[in-house]
């Protein structure tokens, strides 16, 4: 834990930081077995639909993987016939705001960190279709570990989640 | 107004096994496909497990209308336009909520959940009350529910909805059959997925058996699934022309030939008990032939798909712009099914699903492709051949074959030209 | 689900208040405690009912208006 004054330290931001930063340019550079490093065994991946505050254990969201599910997305996406990514998505995102949190009060529907993370994003997406821009928030248990920090939890609330969205079949 | 629809030579674009490009394009083919079909014939609206209350009401639509679905204090489902009849702001703006009346927040005007125009702010601007009478909400005038499923109609009269879905209906006795208490529910919540594309080429994807291997091949290759199977050239599997434009790939003859219950949903009796129980209370012996059968995929005409564990309903908003919305079924008392068919359901379909992001891909990219004019038309007579009647006189094919688009365009066209 | 707002008596009435939830929104759960019956106010009727003028809710006190309404009588 990072103690009781986390806005002080500075080490850990920094660190925190480097690892969205890291995550983000794996996602736009399709290094999708990076990218899947990042996560602990036991990592779960939401993207709430309708506001970030439904229950995704009795409502449907726009992704809930667990880790087995994580896996099966990257693998989709090696076989070269995920057609939504075929030619991928042509991607860069801004990562903003990463702040450190304190652990999340009531039911996350995600394992526990030892550090909590949020950041804000902007994604420009570029494909045959035109171009989307996806906004929204991201918040991360992550945990140390001996390989640095790693991703345990991801939750990833977009702006328009209670709207219709086009097709979201690259990494967010 | 001339009619859009009488201007059009539907016969010169939609022949027995092609149809011309333009129908997926043309923006006066779309605004007769509103008038004659939409705004028309029977849609499916919503369902009533969205409002399990007295004055408990959701927002939906038809097509690009707004629509509020409402139960009154005596529990009757109305389908009310939601446009105030003073200046036309929308009267509801939440998703769904709990309200006797709704007041619009343009000037006040306030409307009871029965559509009834109840009063104005500052009353005396009008002069007398005859307003009151005369300006209730639109409404759809005729609404029908069939195993809780409702739909509405704009045409005052016309087929009932039971003569409108007519051979469908079996696909809804089995959906609910397959719940314990012969009840769905849809309280999951819904995904709402956009595409660029014409709302036909959804439509008849959704009875495409000859898809799957190609456009979920990266699915199929990385997850076991015996889908892929299901629609192959060996498969017995059929599709179906179930009569006015309501098709179907019947699966069962596979999974009577695999006879293995719960098959059709990757699962076995084994890991949901409790659901088997329910289910075997009810239905006694009967009950390894209903979880061996499964549950139907059913594309009702022109916006309802019943995909086994999923409901979709298509909502066209533009020429080329078509929204799908997609929510698990949910058997009313079935814990542990529900929970395995929403975690299903979250991950096949939807904006990032296995599945539909790949059936998304690929209406687009028919939107694009049929831009470019030669060749004119699109093919649809795969299977023509082999079409043969079943015993109870339906057009079945083969499980790749093209019978449930040949029906589909029948039936349009019939509505088209009538 | 209902969250318990309270019990309110007079020596005329007896009334229990919650929140009930069950609904697609909110609503006030009125149950008359002497006989168990149960009505239900939505946001907007209550906020009707905070407007009402001084004796407004009088005609609908009249006992003959619904629960002790003969058979054969006018509205
Ligand atoms: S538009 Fe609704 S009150 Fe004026
Ligand atoms: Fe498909």
């Amino acid at each position: 834990m990072h103690g009781a004054t986390p806005a002080l330290d500075l080490d850990l931001l920094r660190e925190v930081e480097q690892f969205v930063y890291r995550e983000a340019r794996y996602q736009d550079e399709l290094q999708y077995d990076a990218w899947e490093s990042l996560w602990t065994d036991d990592g779960v991946y939401w993207v709430p639909a309708n506001g970030g505050d439904t229950d995704p254990t009795k409502q449907v969201s726009i992704m809930f993987d667990n880790r087995a599910r994580i896996a099966t997305r990257i693998k989709q996406l090696h076989t070269g016939k995920r057609h939504s990514q075929t030619p991928p998505s042509q991607l860069r995102r801004l990562v903003s705001n990463v702040e450190l949190l304190p652990p999340p009060e009531g039911a996350t529907f995600g394992p526990a960190g030892d550090v909590y993370a949020g950041a804000n994003f902007l994604v420009y997406e570029s494909r045959e279709r035109g171009v989307t821009l996806w906004a929204g928030r991201s918040e991360y248990a992550l945990r140390t570990t001996d390989d640095g920090l790693r991703m345990a939890f991801k939750k990833v609330t977009l702006v328009d989640s209670d709207r219709p969205l086009y097709t979201l079949a690259f990494l967010i | 107004m001339t009619s859009a629809a009488a201007t059009i030579p539907w016969d010169e674009l939609i022949e027995h096994d092609r149809v011309h490009g333009s129908l997926y394009t043309d923006p006066d083919v779309y605004a007769a496909e509103l008038e004659r079909i939409w705004y028309r014939t029977w849609v499916y609206v919503g369902h009533v497990s969205e409002v399990p209350e007295p004055n408990d009401y959701v927002l939906k639509s038809i097509g690009p209308q707004p629509v509020i679905m409402s139960r009154d204090k005596q529990g009757e489902i109305h389908l009310l336009l939601n446009r105030c009849t003073h200046r036309a702001n929308l009267v509801c703006d939440a998703p769904k909520g709990n309200s006797s009346a709704f007041r619009c927040p343009y000037h006040g005007w306030t409307f009871s959940n029965t559509g009834k125009l109840l009063g104005y702010p500052f009353n005396s601007g009008y002069a007398g009350t005859a307003l009151k009478s005369e300006l209730g909400l639109g409404r759809v005038p005729r609404v029908a529910s069939y195993q809780g499923f409702v739909f509405g109609s704009f045409a005052e009269d016309g087929p009932t909805l039971e003569e409108h879905l007519g051979a469908a209906t079996d696909a809804f006795d089995r959906l609910v059959r397959l719940s314990p208490t012969g009840e769905v529910e849809l309280t999951a919540g819904w995904l709402q997925h956009k595409c660029k594309a014409n709302w036909k080429m959804l439509l008849e994807n959704e009875t495409d058996g000859y898809h799957p291997q190609f456009v979920h091949s990266s699915i199929f290759s990385v997850a076991a699934s015996g889908i892929g199977d299901l629609y192959g050239e060996k498969s017995t599997a059929v599709c179906r022309d179930l009569g006015n434009g309501h098709t179907e790939n019947d699966l069962r003859p596979e999974f009577r030939r695999l006879d293995q219950p719960l098959g059709w949903f990757g699962t076995d009796p084994a890991k949901v008990p409790d659901y088997v129980d329910q289910l075997t209370a009810v239905h006694g012996e009967r009950t390894r032939e209903i979880l061996v059968d499964g549950s139907p995929h059913v594309m009702v005409f022109p916006n309802l798909f019943i995909a086994e564990i999923q409901l979709f309903v298509i909502q066209p908003t533009a020429v080329d712009e078509t929204v799908q919305h997609v929510t698990a079924v949910q058997y009313r008392g079935a814990p542990d099914m529900n929970r395995r068919m929403l975690q299903q359901t979250i991950g096949s379909v939807g904006p990032a699903g296995f599945l539909l992001a790949d059936d998304s891909e690929m209406y687009e990219r028919n939107q694009r492709g049929v831009q470019a004019r030669n060749p004119e038309w699109l093919q649809i007579k795969r299977g023509t051949h082999r079409e043969r009647q079943d015993e109870n006189g339906f057009t079945v094919g083969d499980a790749t074959d093209e019978v449930p688009q040949r029906a589909i365009w029948k039936h349009y066209r019939s509505l088209m030209e009538a | 689900m209902a969250d318990e707002v309270g019990e309110l008596s007079s020596e005329f009435a007896s009334v229990r208040v919650r929140i009930d939830t069950d609904g697609n929104g909110p609503r006030l759960r009125v149950e008359d405690l002497r006989t168990g019956h149960v009505g239900f106010l939505d946001p907007l009727e209550l906020e009707t009912l905070a407007w009402l003028p001084e004796g407004g809710l009088h005609k609908l006190l009249d006992p003959s208006l619904h629960r002790w309404r003969a058979e054969d009588q006018e509205r």
